[in-house]
């Protein structure tokens, strides 16, 4: 177990180099360079000034070797458009997205693992229907398109919730008017994810109901019910413990599309308009940031199944 | 259990009505442009926004251009960047996958490894890099798309060949001195095929989606060429003044990616 | 599952009479001197007031100056502070202050966004404590302008000493000015909450709060503003439609100081005769332009000074005429004539074509480049639109000059000097256009503060863009405010001038 985790997190730390030594090669390459830059009434010697304090007058590799001589000890850079530091940046950023992003992983297990073994129970029947249609047109809807439509119809019409941010600006109402604001961020993010999760449970429970030892505990007369929430749901979440982990880094890319209709504070809209700014050390904050917390993720994922499925602990 | 098999055997409705909705959609966006030859990006600035009429068939949009013209040119670009990124994502994983699977050993490690990383960076945000850097074109999404796609394909596949490579028959072709490439090819990736398969109907909904989400971010396929992402998110803009123009593209959309999914899910209950 | 959560909700709670909500697109640097982005601008014109204020004519009013007085040969100002005003911290306002400011704004090592607004500064004197001397290298008669534009005075006691870059705490998160509004709260990425500072010199003002939210996703605005979430925000035309009919909402125009153009890059063979972009300029349906594209929310050009500027914008003469004919006689005159497939083409048998760069995600500016196509189309001229990030295009095609014609804007400071813009050579006259006799008008043009005599060399430069156009003057368009029907006392200004009146604004009962 402990040879485990240690070769997971050497080979973790292998991916997080791969990771930065290509986004900064793609950075570099790609035309227009830093906003800051791109503006048109700047003279010929304010731009040399910006270019010497912000050290983008040096070759892209000796860039690179100070940012990660510097990236190793912690430290990420300031930012070009927030000119403050990258990490205290991020920082500010990071609690609304795993708000928003934590909230949405319980909606997609909460409502897609009870609702995919409730389908898996009655193959055929209305809810199996119902559910199993459902979850397609979620997943056939873009993102930006449903989020819209949610303002629309509960925050213009309706006017029963807000139509973006965390709270309400500028007062402090609480808890309610946080979970308020949560509300249809969190149901647009979590919606793909969710639709997601009930086919794999659904599949995975009528895999597991069709399994010998299955048909054994129906021959010795436990009763369906049982059977299925007993046995089936703990092989069920077997697979469904990986899909999950498999959402994680879409649910972070997925952020930064909901955050931007949700006027939502967080990091996935950061690394978006850091992208668009060409913040370079933003850029790359963010990537590392985003990227380790896949690596963690995947290797807390493994370590779940393993602890869950005995044969695994072995191979 | 027994009604599933029975409906793997003879295809359901819905199964029928999906690959008959895509058959319409691709022929549609094949020679719909031959057929209806309105010119989908000339602006019109006199003609700005009309409901149906007889030159327009289905209206103009805000900028005075025929919405059925940009319907099935969007179509077009659509259903490419769909089909052609998810060809890539499934060419580019099932070699991965594959070469790790059947080689084993160090380069099985580097290429999980590789895997990882691919999958550890949240893939919109790559494609929104990229794209940032190398600036959107059909070429460029359809690369940046199916570069960040093929690592479930890659993942899938090797496991499968993990597991064939065991099996009795491979085996046997061993011992009897078959040539390693031979077994690759005769034996073990025909067994992968179902597998794929399943994989690609995935694909190309993930691949429309992925461009009509990078449209609202505004690094989708560049007006004036059509997409039907970049129509749905242009037309946010007109949602109260003119729904229409959002309620076509979404609708097909809509349509596409559920027949796809129709056709996957038809296709996973056949291999079972 | 959503509705049980739903019906537990409660309804929005009744709004606040008196917080003033308006949007920003991005998270604002407190500092009037690094930040030129429109956010940053926004919100430091409400805490940082400078020594004048555009009135509503655009004209310099006093602001923390109450008067002044330029030297006989223009080479110096004298600055007489208001006295009494203090900063939202209670220390004194004072010449130390307006000295500090300008020398960190002409340092180039600074950091400073605003150098070359003030190059021809050539060092401020503190006289006593509230008089100042600013000493000029040439008379500069845009200096009163500019100083009410984006030069906000900051706090020497709280900033001396170290780069300003480096005061993070102050730029992000707790400034100190003199405004009528002081810093209360800044959530990241969300909001920025402004308190009203009772020790403000000018008129107490009309509302308790103003909170600035980052809204960065225009249609997410304008469904804030329907859903009584915002107050007033500034839309594209293309938003027209979604507000127009909307309760509780109303539009308001105002024309700002911009002028939208096509730049022709002069210093190649194609567009280095003035015929030639003459000739261009008249082939262009800008009514149809207008009213298509613009939603009539604009207005017809004569040159480059906008309609705006009205103590200088020649109202004399009639707009540039839309004569397709004209330039098909102007262009053969220049030895391009329509061959059989009626694209012209010159005597050594090339055809005018060309590319014009557009900058992306923008669809007034996409329209416009296609409404640019389609009208050179049908002179025989072919023109080939390709769309580019705006830093892109700026820094690989523009900046270099490697570009035939390009579709851009300037949003300049509310003052007829183009100097920089339109004189030979200058860092800004990215369409390198060089004509002598504009030379002479526009460096006298900045050299000379009577008005009349200013008025009459300007008039001289709009007559002489007539003949030889710098670039293809598409309209000057107005900003289109959508505000809450509640919302009284915004200022006929652009969105940013009008924020220096912050006080003025207020909820009826």
């Amino acid at each position: 177990m402990i040879l485990f985790l240690v070769r997971r997190i050497g080979h973790g730390l292998v991916v997080l180099l791969l990771v930065s030594t290509v986004t900064f090669a793609i950075m570099l390459a790609a035309p227009g360079g830093p906003s800051l830059l791109a503006d048109p009434k700047l003279s010929t010697a304010e731009r040399a000034a910006i270019e010497e304090r912000l050290g983008l007058d040096k070759p892209g590799s000796v860039q690179y070797a100070r940012w990660l001589g510097r990236a190793v000890r912690g430290d990420f850079g300031s930012s070009f458009l927030y000119q403050t530091s990258s990490l205290a940046t991020i920082g500010s950023r990071l609690p609304p997205t795993l708000l928003l992003a934590g909230t949405a992983l319980l909606l997609t297990i909460g409502i897609g693992i009870p609702l995919g073994m409730a389908a898996a129970a009655r193959p055929g029947s209305l809810l199996d229907r119902l559910v199993t249609t459902t979850s397609g047109i979620a997943l056939a809807v873009p993102v930006f398109w449903s989020g819209l439509m949610l303002i629309l119809v509960f925050a213009v019409w309706a006017r029963i919730l807000p139509a973006g941010g965390a709270v309400t600006e500028g007062e402090s109402l609480g808890i309610v008017d946080r979970v308020r604001h949560l509300l249809l961020p969190a149901l647009v993010l979590a919606s793909a994810g969710c639709a997601e999760v009930i086919r794999y449970t659904r599949s995975a429970a009528r895999t597991t109901l069709a399994l010998p030892f299955m048909q054994n505990a129906r021959a010795r007369g436990l009763s369906a019910r049982r059977i299925l929430w007993r046995h089936g749901l703990r092989h069920a979440l077997l697979s469904v413990v990986s899909v999950i982990g498999l959402q994680l880094p879409r649910l972070v890319g997925g952020a930064a599309v909901t955050e931007t209709v949700f006027s939502w504070p967080g990091m996935g809209r950061l690394g978006v308009e850091a992208a668009l700014g060409r913040d370079y050390p933003l850029v790359m904050a963010v990537t590392l940031i985003v990227s380790a917390g896949v690596v963690v993720a995947s290797i807390i994922a493994d370590v779940i199944q393993m602890v869950m499925d005995p044969r695994l602990r072995h191979a | 259990m027994t009604g599933d098999r029975a409906a793997a055997r003879r295809p359901s409705w819905s199964t029928t009505l999906a690959i008959l909705t895509l058959m319409i959609l691709i022929v549609l966006a094949v020679v719909g442009p031959a057929l209806y030859r309105v010119s989908p990006n000339t602006m019109d600035l006199a003609m700005v926004g009309i409901g149906p009429t007889t030159t327009h068939p289905l209206g103009t949009d805000e900028s005075g251009r025929d919405v059925l013209a940009r319907l099935l040119a969007g179509g077009r670009v659509s259903l490419t960047v769909g089909l052609l990124a998810m060809v890539l994502a499934v060419g580019l994983g099932t070699t991965i996958g594959s070469i790790a699977g059947f080689a084993g050993g160090w380069v099985d490690t580097l290429l999980m490894r590789l895997t990882d990383a691919a999958l550890a960076v949240p893939a919109l945000f790559v494609v929104i890099l990229v794209l940032t850097f190398l600036g959107p074109s059909v070429v460029t999404l359809l690369f940046a798309i199916g570069a960040t796609s093929w690592m479930g394909v890659a993942r899938i596949v090797r496991g499968e060949l993990c597991v064939l490579r065991q099996q009795p028959f491979v085996e046997a072709a061993h011992a009897l001195g078959t040539p390693q490439l031979a077994i690759m090819l005769r034996h073990m990736l025909p067994n992968i095929v179902p597998t794929v398969l399943v994989a690609a109907t995935v694909g190309v909904p993930s691949a429309i989606l992925t461009e009509s989400a990078l449209s609202f971010l505004g690094l989708g396929v560049q007006p004036p060429a059509a997409s039907w992402g970049n129509m749905l998110s242009g037309a946010q803009t007109y949602l109260t003044s003119s729904p229409a123009l959002a309620l076509y593209p979404g609708l097909l959309i809509l349509l596409t990616v559920l027949s796809v999914n129709a056709l996957g899910e038809a296709l996973r209950q056949a291999r079972s | 599952m959503s509705l049980c959560l739903l019906a537990a909700c409660t309804r929005e709670p009744a709004r606040v009479d008196d917080t003033l909500r308006l949007p920003l697109i991005n998270d604002p640097i407190f500092n009037p001197l690094l930040a030129p982005d429109i956010g940053s601008v926004m919100v430091n014109k409400v805490l940082f007031p400078g020594l004048v204020r555009p009135d509503e004519a655009l004209r310099p009013v006093p602001d923390l100056a109450s008067s002044w007085q330029m030297a006989a040969d223009g080479l110096s100002w004298t600055f007489v502070l208001r006295p009494g005003v203090t900063w939202h911290d209670g220390a004194p306002f004072s010449a130390r202050d307006v000295k500090f400011t300008f020398d960190q704004a002409i340092d180039l090592s600074s950091g400073s966004r605003l150098r070359s607004d003030f190059a021809a500064v050539a060092g401020v004197d503190i006289v006593d404590s509230l008089t100042v001397r600013f000493r000029l290298k040439a008379p500069f008669a845009p200096l009163l302008t500019l100083l009410g534009y984006n030069a906000g005075i900051l706090p020497e006691h709280l900033l001396k000493g170290k780069k300003l870059t480096d005061a993070i705490t102050f730029n992000r998160t707790s400034p100190v000015g003199t405004g009528p509004f002081r810093i209360e709260r800044v959530a990241p990425g969300a909001s920025v909450t402004m308190a009203r500072y009772a020790g403000y010199y000018g008129a107490t003002p009309g509302v308790e709060r103003i909170v600035f939210k980052v809204v960065p996703d225009v249609n997410a605005q304008v469904a804030q503003l329907r859903a009584g979430e915002l107050d007033l925000i500034t839309i594209e035309p293309a938003n027209l439609g979604s507000v127009q009919n909307a309760p509780g909402v109303r539009v308001l125009q105002v024309p700002v100081v911009q002028h939208w153009y096509v730049g022709f890059n002069a210093s190649t063979p194609m567009f280095a005769s003035p015929v030639v972009r003459r000739a261009l300029g008249y082939a262009i349906n800008r009514q149809a332009i207008v009213t298509g594209v613009l939603k009539g929310y604009g207005d017809l050009p004569g040159g480059t000074i906008p309609v705006a500027l009205r103590d200088y914008y020649d109202s004399a003469a009639a707009p540039i005429p839309f004569a397709p004919d004209s330039t098909r006689r102007l262009l053969a005159s220049a030895g391009w004539n329509a061959g059989p497939d009626g694209t012209l083409r010159n005597a050594k048998g090339d055809a005018f074509e060309f590319e014009l760069l557009v900058d992306k995600g923008n669809p007034t500016r996409e329209q416009s480049a296609l409404a640019v196509q389609q009208d050179l189309a049908r002179v025989g001229v072919k023109v080939s639109i390709r769309t580019m990030e705006f830093a892109a295009l700026v820094r690989d095609r523009v900046l270099p000059a490697t570009y035939a014609a390009m579709m851009i804007w300037w949003t300049t400071p509310p003052d007829p000097d183009q100097f920089s813009f339109y004189s030979t050579g200058q860092d800004n006259n990215h369409v390198k256009w060089s004509n002598r006799s504009a030379d002479s008008l526009l460096q006298a043009g900045r050299e000379t503060a009577d008005p009349t005599q200013r008025r009459k060399i300007y008039d001289a430069f709009q007559r002489l863009e007539r003949e030889d156009p710098p670039v293809l003057v598409l309209f000057y368009p107005r900003e289109i405010q959508a505000v809450a029907s509640r919302l009284q006392g915004v200022p006929k200004l652009g969105i940013r001038d009008a924020l220096r009146h912050s006080e003025k604004f207020r909820f009826a009962p």
